[in-house]
């Protein structure tokens, strides 16, 4: 390598870096001026606080106090602003979002306040301009309690007995609302709305509340609907309306939930017979038969009948039989005497005849029995007997020749 | 319906019973175990029994029921000694008729027996007045066996003399078996017997069937006692069945007489007093012109003849029975028989005289000890 070169490098990297260091130095002062001019200018500074009724903000001499609020709809909250020494002690109602100067302002080393948030009635967000001359400013939260604002609170619920129904079924659906607040509701007007489709409304419908509830206090209506077509609802949420002492009005919605409305239910039965063993001829059998409602309603008047076919050879008595009522997921038992006369397969049906709910309703089942041919169990003799009665023949014919 | 008591006296009556109770399960055909799953089918109610002193003989036989062999109990037999047999029936005559009697009623009895024998000979005269005497209208045949010419003089004599009193006996007549005709067959002797006696029993069964069936022409009992009774009242009967090559009617009655078919060497032309004759055949083979110009033919020369046809399915049986004006084959029985009695006793004295002879050595003369 040339000494010329790593000279020059040399060079290029030195100049480089005297470059940087420079923009560095640059970039500091310009930060460090900008500071000390603002210290020297008396540039404005600021600070939010979220503050609740009777907390204060303490900044050098001023103490900036929130009184009330005295309206969240209209934007007003009410501040004192008073400066140790007692040159300034002024309550004011300020207007959400402007600035407020108090002894001239920010800019001539004064406050300026402005309301920047109302959160409810007791809480706003205060904005605090002021010259970082003049001290640092600083929260004080109230020691004392707030005194009891005039603020009812209504919670509303809107309950269904029961999530799951099907179309026929009643449910009764119960309006709660409840003052948690600390001041009187007045005005209260619960709008449940509007009537769905899926139901009719039996009695209680719209549902009536106080139109006053004292804190603590609450009410209660109900009102009885019938579910008529099936789905999946979504039950909308009841609105209720009010107003505080200051008629400063709120509301209040309960959740909304689903109900789901299943097809009306109805009574379904099953007939279920027993496998029947093979009935040996001139013998005697019972066929047992079930009846089983795996509807969701009651079968009344239920009649069964029964029929063998082909009509002969097979005897069956008490096939026919008739219930009351069976129960959704009950069941009836009986059975029925079968004697055979013929042997051959036979088929049993049997016909059941019920009142389901809406209207009659007939199901069937069948059931094979066979009559078997009579057991011979000796069937040897078959063989035996023949064979004995020619030896026995043959033996007389003997004895009848024999001299 | 007839009612038939057929009795078999003797081992030879024995023996042929026995062949008429084979036939009535079918004959020749007949299979030994026959017995076994038929029964004897007779065409008329025809009762049957076997009588003799001799268990043996009854024990021999093959197709008679046990309570058809009735055993007559005596001591010793009775050899061929007819006085003995006699004696024996006697002894056991209620014991005897009492058998029969349990059989019922009948309307014809045949008494079977051979004449030369000790038992049947003897009994079966007596036994026949006993029958005359127990049944007042019954019709009793007598089928009597002549013994082979060659058999001793003294079943010759005990022929001659069962014959003779046979032929006193009030029965209806005799119908005459020849044993000498078995010379005809060949074999041994208890095969030869059996096939004589199978013609017996087939003629004689034919003969009731014959008498028990709706005729055309009318034959009857009474025609068949009416051929009996003719002349001497003895009688044989012929046999022939015509076979397939030649079903002439004319022929198989003409047959029917032949000596060869016959069961005693008789000749029907110049020996015949009555005869019948018994024609059975489906009804083509029955040409009546035929048949009556072979009965005039034979009544020509044998007097009377009776006629009688059955139309039964099957080729022309006929069968033929005539009495005889004569018998000269029976006479020299007789001569034969004196001529050996004769012999008998000229021996007999001879031997005595010899004996005498030999005894006069002795005379005068005592035992010395
Ligand atoms: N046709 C025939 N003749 C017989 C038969 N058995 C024996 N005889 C004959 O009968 C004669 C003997 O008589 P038999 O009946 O034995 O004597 P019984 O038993 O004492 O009466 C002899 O002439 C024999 O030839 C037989 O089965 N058939
Ligand atoms: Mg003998």
């Amino acid at each position: 390598m040339h000494r010329g070169d790593v000279f020059r490098m040399r060079h290029s990297f030195v100049l480089s870096s005297l470059v940087c260091l420079l923009i560095i130095i640059l970039l500091i002062q310009a930060a460090c001026c900008k500071e000390s001019d603002d210290d020297d200018d008396d540039e404005a500074t600021f600070k939010d606080f979220n503050l609740n009724v009777g907390d204060r903000i303490d900044l050098g001499d001023y103490q900036m106090e929130l009184i009330e609020i005295q309206s969240v709809r209209d934007g007003l909250v009410v501040m004192r602003i008073s400066k140790v020494g007692g040159s300034l002690d002024e309550q004011r109602a300020l207007l959400l979002d402007s600035a407020n100067n108090f002894d001239g302002g920010a800019e001539k080393k004064g406050v300026t306040i402005t309301v920047a948030d109302i959160f409810d009635e007791q809480s706003a967000k205060v904005r605090v301009e002021y010259l970082p001359g003049i001290g640092t400013a600083r929260k004080r939260t109230s020691a004392r309690p707030a005194a009891v604002p005039d603020k009812p609170e209504l919670s509303v619920q809107k309950i269904f007995d029961k999530s799951q129904m099907n179309v026929g079924d009643e449910a009764k659906v119960t309006i709660i609302v409840k003052n948690t607040g600390t001041g009187q509701a007045q005005s209260i007007n619960a709008q449940d709305i509007p009537p769905l489709p899926e139901f009719t409304y039996l009695v209680g419908y719209p549902p009536k509340i106080k139109e006053t509830l004292d804190p603590g206090e609450s009410d209660s209506a109900a009102y009885i609907v019938n579910a008529v077509k099936e789905g999946s609802i979504q039950v909308p949420s009841i609105v209720v309306t009010y107003t505080d002492g200051k008629k400063n009005s709120k509301s209040n919605s309960s959740e909304p939930f689903n109900v789901i409305i299943g097809p009306k239910s109805r009574a379904d039965l099953v007939i279920s017979v027993a496998d029947t063993s093979p009935i040996a001829l001139d013998e005697e059998g019972l066929l047992n038969i079930s009846i089983f409602n795996q509807g969701t309603a009651s079968a009344t008047r239920i009649e069964v009948t029964g029929e063998v076919s082909p009509p002969d050879g097979l005897r069956a008595t008490d096939l026919d039989k008739s219930f009351f009522e069976i129960l959704p997921g009950d069941g009836a038992n009986y059975s029925a005497k079968l004697s055979g006369q013929k042997a051959g397969g036979y088929t049993i049906h049997l016909k059941a005849s019920y009142d389901g709910g809406d209207g009659y309703v007939i199901r069937e089942g069948t059931a094979q029995v066979a009559v078997l041919e009579r057991e011979y169990k000796y069937q040897y003799l078959l063989l035996i007997i023949p064979v004995a009665i020619i030896v026995g023949w043959i033996y007389r014919r003997y004895r009848e020749y024999k001299y | 319906m007839l009612n038939v008591l057929m009795l078999g006296v003797g081992q030879c009556g024995n023996r042929i019973l026995d062949s008429i109770n084979k036939e009535a399960f079918g004959g020749n055909g007949a299979s030994k175990l026959a017995k076994y799953y038929l029964r004897p089918k007779f065409p008329s109610r025809v009762e049957t029994l076997a009588i003799n002193t001799a268990v043996n003989d009854l024990k021999e036989l093959r197709f008679t029921t046990a309570k058809d062999r009735l055993h007559v109990p005596n001591l010793h037999g009775v050899g061929a000694n007819r006085n003995v047999g006699k004696r024996a029936f006697m002894d056991n005559r209620d014991m005897i008729m009492g058998e029969i009697e349990k059989r019922g009623n009948f309307d014809v009895a045949f008494v079977i027996t051979s004449t030369s024998g000790g038992t049947g000979s003897s009994f079966s005269p007596l036994l026949i007045n006993e029958l005359k005497r127990q049944y007042r209208n019954i019709t009793i045949i007598t089928v009597a066996v002549l013994p082979f010419r060659e058999e001793g003089s003294i079943y010759l004599q005990n022929a001659a003399f069962c014959m003779k009193e046979l032929m006193e006996v009030e029965a209806e007549g005799i119908l005459l078996v020849d044993n000498q005709y078995i010379k005809r067959f060949s074999g041994d002797i208890a095969t030869a017997y059996d096939k004589i006696n199978g013609m017996i029993a087939q003629r004689l069964l034919f003969l009731i069937e014959s008498l028990d069936s709706e005729m055309l022409s009318v034959t009857d009992l009474g025609d068949f006692k009416t051929v009996m009774n003719g002349g001497l009242r003895i009688g044989t009967m012929g046999f022939y069945q015509a076979d397939s090559k030649n079903l002439s009617i004319r022929d198989a009655i003409e047959n029917s007489f032949k000596p060869a078919n016959l069961l005693y060497p008789a000749n029907v032309a110049d020996d015949a007093a009555r005869a019948m004759v018994i024609i059975q055949g489906s009804r083509e083979h029955l040409d009546v012109d035929e048949i009556t110009k072979e009965i005039e033919r034979i009544s020509a020369s044998a007097g009377h003849v009776f006629k009688g046809i059955v139309v039964k399915k099957g080729r022309p049986k006929v069968l033929s029975v005539f009495t005889m004006a004569s018998a000269p084959e029976l006479e020299s029985i007789y001569a034969q028989a004196a001529r050996g009695m004769q012999d008998e006793k000229e021996k007999r004295s001879r031997a005595r005289k010899q004996l005498d002879d030999a005894f006069a050595h002795i005379e005068d003369l005592e035992e010395i000890y």
